[in-house]
């Protein structure tokens, strides 16, 4: 009992001190969006400081970053719009069909969501160009809703699979058709895994850097490109953008705290159930 | 095992689940009707984008001067027969490598301290996650502080210890080591949870098994719990590698493929033809030479992953 104790207590030291290391990046950052610069360039770093959140407020206000906050939750939610409803009626078919088809389909979608995403960026910018669209909502959507799809498929058939198959079968045998029993009797199983899939859905468009860097400019800049063009400037904006990245990665811990116990089944595009 | 059922369920040809035809019940084939949107968009702007990016890459087009040239697989001989392509692809795959087994070793090691640890594993983990979930470009700024030369936290600490600290991000191979630790810092949580969600689903009385033979920690780790897990370990290696060669966000903030070339990768190269230099018929062939290589390592792998599914355990 007594050694059990003891391993148990060097594993949560060893685990603290790997955390807590692991963790520095994220708090250093946090720090010095708090600080005024005289103090976040001393070493030893002061401990003792007075907090000030005139950062954050120059640059989500003044700088006007939630212009940025603005676009990308217009991108994102669009994209959740229409990727996850038309995401989700094809996982429903690939999840009650199972042919030599629906197989290659599916090895298909996984192929493409490995895709190298540069090759869809070229001609994304191209064909934007020819069509007036740079710089437009439209086509920055169309992309993620592209690189998107295979993603949501393959994670909501995964929560699709899970309802067993005798559900449509009596379903059907009550007489309903095909639609009515995707849409009364499976679609109201599976809403938490739909809210899931909406949600990391959300979370990748957010997230998306390539795609936003070619295909946006100053209307329809998201954050991710706004923040990678404030951080590359000199030493005297650090607490500026510092307030900017730790703004942006906010709603992210939240997203965290709700999905926690879905993480490796979105993480792993349903293929691993945690 | 929960966690590769899904693996296996799609590599068997044939399941019970299959329905028999003309069975009351049955979906008839109008199920598929069900896929159309999805099929259209996708093919729209997916597979047009494609198509359209191959048939650019057979073209001498710079996109400052009006006409392109037809010149077949020229950009694809131009390119295999430069240095500059080469380097990157090496690169790719030092920092790709690297970073995965840097990954996988740590991720594995995590997880197991986590499964061992009785109080609160979950507080661990989810805290040891933010850095995976967070926004890559905002990650890679957190890190760019760290380790930007002078006035970065690394640097700053090691001169007041009186360290003169080498140029993390400047110095040709220190810059391919900080790329590495910043991708390992992204990605081995993703390691973590994933591992531990299979050790988790692992058969508890084979473990309890293996301690009244007598099996110890390494002798356990070696003889049971790695042949258990090894779909598991296959699946995420797999992606993991995969997504490395995607590999463009944490570089172009960190390094921006610098100092000089020393951390180009192939996306980043890519990038640099396409949307710097302009030639996009020669970027396309780069995009497509990364697509052809990136496939034959998924097909080697669903390989690996298949005859292992036919192989004795």
């Amino acid at each position: 009992m007594e050694a059990r104790a003891r391993t148990q207590f060097l594993l949560f030291l060893a685990l603290l001190v790997y955390t807590a290391f692991n963790l520095v990046p994220i708090i250093w950052a946090g720090l010095t969006s708090i600080k005024h610069p005289v103090d976040a360039f001393t070493i030893p770093p002061t401990i003792f400081f007075k907090p000030t959140f005139q950062y954050h407020y120059e640059i989500w206000v003044e700088k006007r970053f939630w212009t940025y906050l603005v676009n990308s939750l217009i991108i994102s939610g669009a994209v959740v719009l229409i990727s996850v409803p038309i995401g989700t009626l094809a996982a429903y078919a690939l999840s009650r069909s199972r042919t030599r088809h629906t197989r290659s389909i599916l090895f298909g979608l996984l192929t493409i969501r490995m895709f190298p995403q540069i090759l869809l960026a070229l001609p994304f910018f191209i064909m934007g160009g020819y069509l007036n669209l740079i710089d437009s909502y439209l086509i920055m959507i169309l992309a993620i809703v592209a690189i998107n799809q295979p993603f949501t498929i393959w994670l909501m058939r995964s929560f699709l699979v899970d309802v067993p198959i005798e559900l449509d079968e009596a379903a059907r045998i009550d007489g309903c058709n095909n639609w009515q029993v995707f849409w009364k009797v499976i679609l109201p199983v599976v809403r938490p895994g739909l809210v899931v899939t909406a949600l990391f859905s959300l979370l990748l468009s957010y997230n998306e850097f390539l795609f936003a860097l070619v295909l946006t400019g100053s209307q329809t800049k998201t954050l991710p490109v706004a923040i990678a063009e404030y951080g590359a400037e000199d030493i005297s904006y650090w607490s500026l953008s510092a307030a900017g990245a730790v703004g942006i990665m906010l709603p992210i811990a939240l997203f965290m705290l709700l999905v926690q116990r879905h993480l490796v089944r979105g993480l792993t595009f349903g293929a691993v159930k945690g | 095992m929960a966690a590769t059922r899904e693996a296996h369920r799609l590599a068997r040809p044939r399941s019970a689940r299959v329905w028999r035809k003309k069975a009351v019940g049955a979906p008839g084939r109008s199920l598929f009707l069900f896929a159309v949107p999805s099929l259209l968009v996708l093919s729209s702007v997916l597979v047009y984008p494609l198509g359209y990016a191959l048939y650019l890459s057979l073209f001498d087009y710079y996109l400052a001067s009006p006409d392109r040239t037809f010149i077949g697989l020229g950009n694809y001989t131009e390119l295999l027969s430069e240095s500059r392509f080469w380097w990157s692809m090496l690169n790719t795959v030092i920092i790709a490598g690297t970073a995965v087994a840097t990954e996988f070793i740590l991720g594995f090691a995590l997880a197991l301290c986590l499964f061992r640890l009785t109080w609160s594993p979950k507080t661990f983990m989810v805290l040891n996650f933010l850095p995976h979930i967070i926004t890559p470009v905002v990650g890679a700024l957190f890190l760019r502080w760290i380790f930007v030369s002078r006035w970065g936290l690394l640097d700053a600490t090691l001169a007041s210890l009186g360290i003169f600290p080498p140029d993390w991000l400047g110095d040709p191979w220190m810059a391919k080591v900080t790329v590495i630790v910043a991708d390992a810092w992204k990605f081995t949580p993703f390691m973590m949870l994933v591992l531990y969600a299979g050790l988790q689903s692992m058969d508890k009385n084979l473990l309890e098994a293996a301690v009244i033979d007598g099996a110890s920690g390494w002798s356990m780790i070696w003889y049971i719990i790695l042949p258990t897990l090894r779909p598991l370990i296959l699946f995420v290696l797999a992606i993991r590698l995969m997504d490395a060669f995607r590999f463009f966000d944490s570089i172009y903030v960190l390094t921006g493929g610098g100092p000089g070339t020393a951390t180009e990768t192939i996306t980043m190269y890519t990038y640099q033809l396409g949307f710097k230099l302009l030639e996009i018929g020669k970027a396309s062939a780069l995009g497509v030479l990364t697509l052809l290589f990136v496939s034959a390592m998924i097909g080697g792998i669903i390989f690996m992953l298949y005859r292992r599914e036919r192989g004795a355990f």
